[in-house]
C-alpha cells in the first residue's frame, strides 16, 4: 500500500535520498519549516506592521483602541470564559478517564464512543447544542419544557466543554493508565480507603496529564470563534469574533491586527510561563 | 580474503575503534568477541559499509571497497533483531537479495527454493516473519544473507535474543550450514562459549583495540594479557613478585609458594596468574603435593556433568574448581586444592 | 449502613454520572442526525414516520452540491500535500541532527496552536499580498497549512519506532537508498502517511474559522454554507448537509484508526 503514485516518484525520490543520508536531514526538515515559516509565521507576523499606521503621526492608535472598554471587555470574557470553561471540561474528562482507566473492561468501545466526536466538525456539533437549547428547538418541542439557555453566558461554556471535552479526556486517560497497579493496591493494603487512595496517590500522579489536558482546553476555549458565535448573544462575544468582525464586517485590517496581536502576545506569555514548567512538546504529543 | 587494515573509527570525540587490524582467509569462521561497547559492532558495520571509517582500509578478496557504499560489496549479514522485512514473506525475504543482485526471475525462484531447504524450512516460505519463532527467524535471516552467495557472511550476534537451549542447538547448526556452504564468516558476539566452540579465530576487543587474534585454544590457555584471561573463561587468580629457587621461578602468595611452568622469566617481576578450575584438583585430605592451597568450600553448583565447587583460601581470595558430579565434599568442608606448575597461566 | 452498600450507592451513582457525561458527549451529534430524517418543515425529531425529502432537497440545491465539490477537492488535494510536507518534515526531524532539535520542531505544531481566526486573517492579508488568487489556491495553501501538523505528529511517531535495521539489511542485500524507501521503508511507514493523509482531510474537511477568510464567492465550503444558513434560520437542509458531512469524515478518520493501529 502506498501514497506515492503517479507523478510523485520524484517526491519518493527525494524522500528515499533524505532516508539514507544523502541529502541531509536536516535539510528535509528545514523544508518543513520553511513551509510552516513561509505561509505561517511570517503572515502573522506580518500582521504586526499591519497593525500600526507606520508614517502617520499617530502609529499606535490601534493599539489605543484596543484599550478601549467594549475590547478589554472581550478580552477578559475570553480568558474568563476559557478558565470556566478548563474548570467544567476538566471535571468531566477526570470521570471519564477514571471510568476509561479503571471502572471499565470495554476500553476500546468508550473511547470510540469519546472520540468519534472529535472528528465531527465543530459547526455540526456547536449546531446540535442549538437544537437542544433552541426554545423551538426538537426537544421543546417533544418535551413541552423550553430552557431559556440559549445565548446566554451558560450556553456558550456549555457548547465549549462539550466541543473541547475529548481533548480532555486523552491526555487524563494517558496519565491514569500508566500508574502502576501495584501502588493502588498498595496504598489499599496499607490501610487507606477508596476515597483515600484516590486523593493521596492517583490524583497526585495523574497531574501532569490533568495540566496538560487544561492548557489544552484553555488555549482551545479562549480563542473559540464558533462557540460564541453560534451560541451566545451580543453580549458573550469573545476575542475572535471581534477580531472576526473588525476584519469582516468593518474591513478595519489594522485593528483586526492590532487585536490579534495583543492576544498573541499574551497567549504566548501564558505559554512560556508553561513550557518552564511543563514540556510543551510532550503535551501537544498527547493529542 | 577480508583485509581490516589499521581501521579506527571516531564519533566525534569519542574514539570506537583504534588502529584495529586482522586478516580472514578463505572459507574462515572467525569471531570478534568482547565486551558490549568494545567497537565490535562498529567494526561489523565498517565492513558492511553501514559505518564510514574515520581512518583505514577495507580489503575483500584483494579489492579495496573501503569507499563503496553497502550494496556494491557483495556481502551477505544476519542482524541480531533479525531485519526480516515485516510486510514481505519468507520468501519474498530471500528472493530481495537475490533480484537485487541480478538474478533472473527463474533463477531467484530456484535459489529461494534451495536457501529454504538449507535452513530446514522447505514449508515455511509464504508465512510472515511476525508467525515464525525466534529461532526460526534467524534460519530466515540466514537464509536471506547466503541465497545470493555473498563473498562474506557477517553475523551480528544472531543467537543472543533465543533461550540458553536453542542457543546451544543452533551453535552446532550454524557451523554445518557454514562448512555446509564454505562461507566465510565473520561473527560478532560478547558470548565467549559462542566463540570458542563455533570459530577457527577469534579476534578479541576490548575498548575498541584488538586484545588477542588467535585460535580459540590459544584464546583459552594462553591469554595474551590480563583481560583475555579474564574475559574468557573462568580462573583461579593470584598476584605476586617472582623469585628463582634452584632454577626454578615461583611466586610467594601470602607466604604460600607456587611454582610457575617457565623457569626463563626474570626475577622481581610482578605477575598475575591464573588456573583454569578444571586444572585444579580437590581432595578432603593435603597430599603434600607442589602449588597446595588449603581452602573452605563456600558453594557447590552442580552443572550436569560436572559441579563447580567455589572455596575461599587462606588470604581470602576465591579459587574455582571442577569436581565431579557429586562430589563427597559439603559446604564448609576443608579441603585441599592443588594445580601443577605446567598449567599456571603466568601474565 | 454497612460499608458495603455504601460502596454500592458510589458505584450506581458513579456509573449513572458518566452515563451523563457519555450522553452530554453525543447527544448533540445524535440530535443532528435524528432530526434529518424528519418529515416536518423544521428539525423536529421524527415522530410519524421518517423521511429522506430534505436529502433530496439537498441533490436539488446547487449550491450546496457545489460546497460540497469544493470541500471534496479542497480537502483532498491538501490532504496529499501535507501529507508529502509532513513526511518529509518529519523525517528530518526524527534523522537529522542539529541543536535544539526537539524545541525548533514546536514550531511545526504551530498552526494547531494559534488561534484559527488569526491564522485566518493573517493569511488573507499574506495572499493578497503575494498576489495568491483568492478561493481555490488560498484554500488549498491555508488547509495544507492548518492539517500539516497532525500528519507530522503522527508520522514521527511511526518513525521514532521504526527498526533502522531494516534499512541496514536492504542495503547489504545490494539495493541502493532510493530503492530501499522504495520497497522496505516506504511501505512500512506508508499506512502512518495514509493514516495522516486522512486525518488532514478530516481536518481541513470540517475546519471553519479560518476558512471563512479564504473562500472567494464561488467557493464557498460545507462548514461556511452551514454556519450561513444557520445565520438565517433553522431549516432541516442544515441537518441533512451536517450529516453528509459526519458520514464523510467518520468514514475517513476511521480508516485512518485502523491504518495507524495495523
Amino acid at each position: 500500500m502506498s501514497v506515492q503514485r503517479g507523478g510523485l516518484g520524484r517526491v519518493t525520490h527525494i524522500i528515499g535520498e533524505g532516508l539514507e543520508g544523502r541529502i541531509a536531514n536536516r535539510h528535509l526538515a528545514l523544508f518543513g519549516l520553511g513551509f510552516v515559516g513561509l505561509f505561517f509565521v511570517l503572515p502573522i507576523l506580518l500582521l504586526i506592521p499591519e497593525s500600526l499606521s507606520l508614517g502617520s503621526t499617530t502609529p499606535f492608535e490601534s493599539y489605543r483602541r484596543v484599550m478601549n472598554g467594549i475590547y478589554v471587555d472581550a478580552f477578559v470574557r475570553s480568558f474568563l470564559y476559557g478558565f470556566v470553561t478548563t474548570g467544567v471540561t476538566l471535571a468531566l474528562a477526570y470521570m471519564l478517564s477514571y471510568f476509561l482507566a479503571f471502572s471499565t473492561e470495554r476500553v476500546r468501545t468508550a473511547m470510540i464512543l469519546i472520540i468519534v466526536p472529535l472528528w465531527i466538525a465543530y459547526i455540526v456539533r456547536y449546531f446540535g447544542i442549538l437544537l437542544f437549547l433552541s426554545p423551538a428547538g426538537p426537544l421543546a418541542d417533544l418535551t413541552g419544557f423550553e430552557t431559556d439557555l440559549l445565548f446566554t453566558t451558560p450556553a456558550v461554556v456549555i457548547g465549549l466543554a462539550n466541543v473541547y471535552l475529548p481533548f480532555a479526556v486523552l491526555p487524563i486517560y494517558n496519565s491514569l493508565n500508566a500508574i502502576d497497579e501495584e501502588l493502588v493496591n498498595a496504598s489499599r493494603v496499607l490501610g487507606a480507603g477508596k476515597w483515600r487512595t484516590i486523593t493521596k496517590v492517583i490524583f497526585p500522579l495523574s497531574l501532569p496529564g490533568l495540566v496538560a489536558a487544561g492548557l489544552i482546553v484553555f488555549i482551545l476555549a479562549a480563542g473559540s470563534f464558533l462557540g460564541p458565535a453560534v451560541l451566545g448573544g451580543p453580549k458573550q462575544t469573545m476575542i475572535a469574533n471581534v477580531i472576526a468582525q473588525a476584519f469582516l464586517d468593518n474591513f478595519n485590517i489594522q485593528f483586526a491586527s492590532a487585536l490579534a496581536i495583543v492576544y498573541t502576545v499574551l497567549l504566548v506569555g501564558l505559554l512560556l510561563v508553561f513550557n518552564t514548567l511543563f514540556d510543551l512538546q510532550e503535551v501537544l504529543g498527547n493529542i | 580474503m577480508l583485509e581490516v587494515d589499521t581501521f579506527t573509527k571516531y564519533y566525534g570525540e569519542l574514539c570506537a575503534v583504534e588502529d584495529l587490524s586482522f586478516r580472514i582467509e578463505e572459507g574462515e569462521f572467525v569471531t570478534l568477541l568482547g565486551p558490549s561497547g568494545c567497537g565490535k559492532s562498529t567494526t561489523l558495520h565498517a565492513i558492511a559499509g553501514l559505518v564510514e571509517p574515520t581512518d583505514g582500509r577495507i580489503r575483500l578478496r584483494g579489492t579495496d571497497v573501503t569507499d563503496l557504499p553497502p550494496e556494491k560489496r557483495n556481502i551477505g549479514m544476519a542482524f541480531q533483531s533479525t531485519a526480516l522485512f515485516p510486510h514481505m514473506t519468507v520468501r519474498e525475504n530471500i528472493a530481495y537479495g537475490l533480484k537485487m543482485h541480478g538474478y533472473s526471475a527463474a533463477d531467484v525462484e530456484e535459489r529461494v527454493e534451495e536457501s529454504l531447504e538449507l535452513v530446514d524450512m522447505p514449508d515455511h516460505g509464504d508465512h510472515k516473519p511476525g508467525e515464525l519463532s525466534g529461532g526460526q527467524q534467524q534460519r530466515v535471516s540466514l537464509a536471506r544473507s547466503l541465497a545470493y552467495e555473498p563473498d562474506i557472511l557477517l553475523l551480528d550476534e544472531p543467537l543472543t535474543g533465543l533461550d540458553r537451549v536453542l542457543r546451544e542447538e543452533m551453535r552446532g547448526w550454524l557451523n554445518r550450514i557454514q562448512r555446509e556452504v564454505n562461507v566465510t564468516t565473520l561473527y560478532v558476539t560478547h558470548d565467549q562459549e559462542d566463540a570458542l566452540s563455533m570459530s577457527d579465530k577469534v579476534v578479541v576487543l576490548n575498548d575498541g583495540q584488538a586484545q588477542q587474534i588467535d585460535s580459540p585454544e590459544r584464546i583459552y590457555e594462553s591469554p595474551a594479557n590480563p583481560f583475555v584471561a579474564e574475559f574468557v573463561g573462568k580462573s583461579t587468580q593470584f598476584n605476586g613478585t617472582v623469585t628463582h629457587e634452584n632454577g626454578q621461578a615461583v611466586v610467594y602468595n601470602d607466604e604460600k609458594r607456587i611454582a610457575l611452568p617457565d623457569s626463563s622469566i626474570d626475577d622481581d617481576q610482578s605477575v598475575s596468574l591464573y588456573v583454569r578450575p578444571e586444572d585444579i584438583e580437590v581432595s578432603p585430605k593435603p597430599t603434600g603435593a607442589e602449588n597446595e592451597f588449603r581452602g573452605i568450600v563456600t558453594d557447590i553448583a552442580n552443572l550436569g556433568n560436572r559441579a563447580e565447587l567455589s572455596a575461599t583460601l587462606e588470604d581470602g581470595s576465591t579459587a574455582l574448581a571442577h569436581t565431579t558430579r557429586f562430589p563427597d565434599i559439603d559446604v564448609d568442608d576443608d579441603i585441599f586444592l592443588r594445580f601443577p606448575a605446567e598449567r599456571v597461566i603466568v601474565l | 449502613m454497612s460499608t458495603r452498600t455504601t460502596a454500592q450507592l458510589e458505584g450506581v451513582t458513579f456509573r449513572a454520572l458518566i452515563t451523563l457525561v457519555f450522553a452530554f458527549l453525543l447527544l448533540p451529534v445524535l440530535i443532528v442526525i435524528l432530526t434529518s430524517f424528519t418529515p416536518q418543515n423544521f428539525p423536529a425529531i421524527p415522530q410519524e414516520g421518517l423521511s429522506l425529502k430534505w436529502y433530496q432537497e439537498l441533490l436539488a440545491d446547487q449550491r450546496l452540491l457545489s460546497a460540497l465539490t469544493v470541500s471534496l477537492i479542497v480537502s483532498t488535494v491538501s490532504a496529499i500535500l501535507s501529507a508529502i510536507i509532513g513526511t518529509i518534515a518529519a523525517i528530518g526531524f526524527v534523522r537529522g541532527e542539529f541543536p535544539y532539535k526537539e524545541q525548533i520542531s514546536t514550531v511545526m505544531l504551530l498552526p494547531m496552536i494559534i488561534s484559527p481566526v488569526i491564522t485566518g486573517i493573517a493569511l488573507v492579508r499574506y495572499f493578497s499580498t503575494i498576489q495568491l488568487p483568492s478561493g481555490f489556491p488560498a484554500l488549498i495553501l491555508g488547509h495544507t497549512v492548518l492539517s500539516l501538523p497532525y500528519v507530522f505528529l503522527l508520522v514521527r511517531s511511526e518513525l521514532l519506532t521504526y527498526d533502522r535495521d531494516l534499512e541496514r539489511a536492504s542495503r547489504v542485500l545490494g539495493a541502493d537508498p532510493v530503492t530501499t524507501f522504495r520497497h522496505v521503508t516506504g511501505p512500512i511507514i506508508s499506512p502512518a502517511i495514509l493514516a495522516g493523509a486522512f486525518i488532514a482531510f478530516v481536518v481541513s474537511f470540517g475546519e471553519f474559522t479560518a476558512t471563512q477568510f479564504l473562500i472567494s464567492p464561488g467557493t464557498s465550503t460545507v462548514p461556511v454554507v452551514i454556519y450561513t444558513m444557520l445565520r438565517t434560520g433553522l431549516t432541516p437542509t442544515i441537518n441533512a448537509l451536517s450529516v453528509v458531512l459526519i458520514v464523510v469524515m467518520l468514514v475517513l478518520a476511521l480508516a485512518s484508526r485502523k491504518l495507524s493501529s495495523a
